[in-house]
């Protein structure tokens, strides 16, 4: 598999090789397979989700492109708000895309973890998208797939932090900035991207009470084909650091 | 940019006549042509000889020998009627043996370097659509290369495997001070299959599925031409010429992150990845 060059640019700056590192957040394994092919000596990709984890095992543990992927990555099938790894026992933490994903309390929570398990002197790389402009067609499918998660779960599926915000949050629990930099603007949000969104929207209708899981699963739907692809927002990247 | 001139072959010889003068309107002088390109030699002759010292002129062969060449050079000389040719290229180099073929000693090389020593020619460049790797021998093998020609999109920067480092080549062009002539530029993918879409039925005569709005031809340039190409080679349908030149006359580079942005966006249009919510 290609690494995506947004994982490329948010790591070609901080020292990987010969690092312990962990993905927190492990989506497809990019990041992983970003990490692996930096030189990184060990790597836990964490994830809650069973079906990314299967994924991150057969495009990177197991692919034939990487054959000593097994010797220096691990797949964890774990909670990132109780992460399985001891304290201060990680070099470097990629958190990428992840912070869309968690809604404030659970960032709260996530972000002790990373803190925990952060050894002095770890480097912290969060990926992330500012809110999206308010002229964007895409707004009003992840507003549908946001309603559908709030009814369904009490919480949104996508909370876009703007990278100032990030900068506060993260310095306020001992991190020190040391760049930002601009991985993609605009944010090319492509067909396959909206069907992804439409399906989870629909996958959160399915819980939600009486008639409006269906109307939010329709919508989420057509506008995911109306609107087809768009380029738009920006994704940035911010790299932090803890004192030795 | 370079104009590519397989775009002649598609038209009668008066609007072949206007396409040069329009090309050449926009200030674009280099003009690549081969003797493959269907009539493109014959068509582009007359407005050729015409502004012959307003075009540094391009020109190539798919022959290894030494014979083949200066025989395809000599046809290609009388196609186009002129006497000399400014930039002879190898093209489409695509195996180790071929290499071997044109550096041997009766390879098409030692033609390519008589006709330099004569003046015929003036410059020896070299063309490969698939092989990253044999660029880059052929660099190390051949010290008199002054440019390559290969493919350069969003698709092919957005792959790690040595079959698509065209990367790689850029850096090793740029420290021998070889020049670079990037191809495909506005290539969209593959055609579909002839079952699907039969051949009579494309609506663009390029080889691949080009893009064709304004804004994406636009894009497509200014990545190609941000990568650190000498030069943007244009596409081979009619159609899509005015619409480079008016990119390649807008062209204020690209930021990095726009760069990401196209080579993402091909990603997706083309992974085999289960959907995915982020880039």
């Amino acid at each position: 598999m290609d690494v995506p060059r947004t994982v490329t640019a948010a790591l070609d700056d901080r020292p990987v090789e010969g690092r312990c590192c962990l993905e927190a957040g492990a989506g497809v394994g990019n990041t992983s397979a970003g990490l692996l092919d930096a030189g990184a000596s060990r790597i836990y990709a964490v994830t809650n989700d069973s079906e990314h984890a299967r994924t991150t095992r057969d495009r990177v543990l197991d692919a034939p492109s990487r054959p000593d992927a097994s010797d220096r990555l691990a797949v964890l099938d774990a909670d990132l708000r109780a992460i399985p790894l001891p304290d201060d026992s990680v070099d470097l933490i990629a958190a990428h895309a992840l912070c869309n994903v968690l809604d404030p309390a659970a960032l709260g929570t996530v972000a002790e973890e990373l803190r925990r398990v952060a050894a002095p002197g770890c480097h912290l790389v969060v990926d992330d998208y500012e809110p999206l402009p308010d002229d964007a067609a895409v707004r009003e499918l992840f507003a549908v797939e946001n309603a559908a998660a709030q009814l369904a779960t009490g919480r949104p599926a996508l909370t876009f932090y703007p990278a100032p915000v990030l900068r506060r949050f993260f310095t306020g629990d001992g991190w020190r900035v040391e760049r930002e930099r601009t991985l993609l603007d605009p944010v090319p949000w492509t067909a396959n991207h909206l069907s992804a969104h439409a399906s989870a929207a629909a996958a959160f209708a399915t819980d939600c009470d009486g008639d409006v899981g269906d109307a939010l699963a329709a919508r989420a739907d057509r506008l995911a084909t109306d609107i087809g692809a768009e380029s738009t927002g920006r994704m940035y990247s911010l790299a932090f650091r803890l004192a030795e | 940019m370079t104009f590519g001139t397989i775009a002649l072959n598609w038209l009668e010889q008066e609007g072949a006549d206007q396409m040069v003068e329009h090309v050449l309107d926009y200030g674009v002088n280099h003009f690549d042509v081969a003797p493959m390109y269907g009539d493109a030699e014959l068509k582009l002759g007359p407005k050729l000889r015409q502004h012959r010292e307003e075009i540094f002129l391009g020109c190539k062969t798919q022959e290894r020998s030494y014979e083949g060449a200066w025989r395809k050079l000599e046809q290609s000389r009388n196609r186009l009627g002129v006497d000399t040719i400014d930039l002879y290229q190898v093209h489409g180099l695509e195996y180790d043996e071929e290499l071997d073929e044109i550096t041997a000693d009766d390879g098409a090389l030692r033609a390519f370097r008589e006709a330099k020593a004569e003046g015929i020619i003036d410059h020896i460049g070299l063309t490969s659509h698939s092989r990253p790797d044999l660029i880059i021998d052929a660099i190390d093998r051949i010290d008199d290369l002054a440019t390559l020609m290969f493919p350069l999109n969003p698709v092919v920067a957005g792959k790690d495997d040595g079959e698509h480092d065209y990367e790689a080549v850029l850096q090793r062009a740029e420290a021998e001070s070889i020049g670079t002539l990037g191809i495909k530029a506005f290539a969209a993918g593959p055609w579909p299959d002839t079952d699907e879409l039969p051949e009579a039925d494309r609506p663009f005569c390029n080889w691949y599925r080009p893009v064709s709005a304004p804004d994406e031809i636009r894009e497509r340039f200014d990545f190609a031409a941000s990568r650190g190409l000498t030069s943007v080679v244009s596409a081979g349908d009619p159609k899509l010429v005015t619409m480079i030149c008016e990119a390649a006359a807008d062209y204020d580079g690209m930021d990095e992150s726009a760069q990401r942005s196209l080579i993402e966006a091909s990603r997706h249009d083309d992974s085999p990845v289960p959907e995915q919510l982020h880039h």
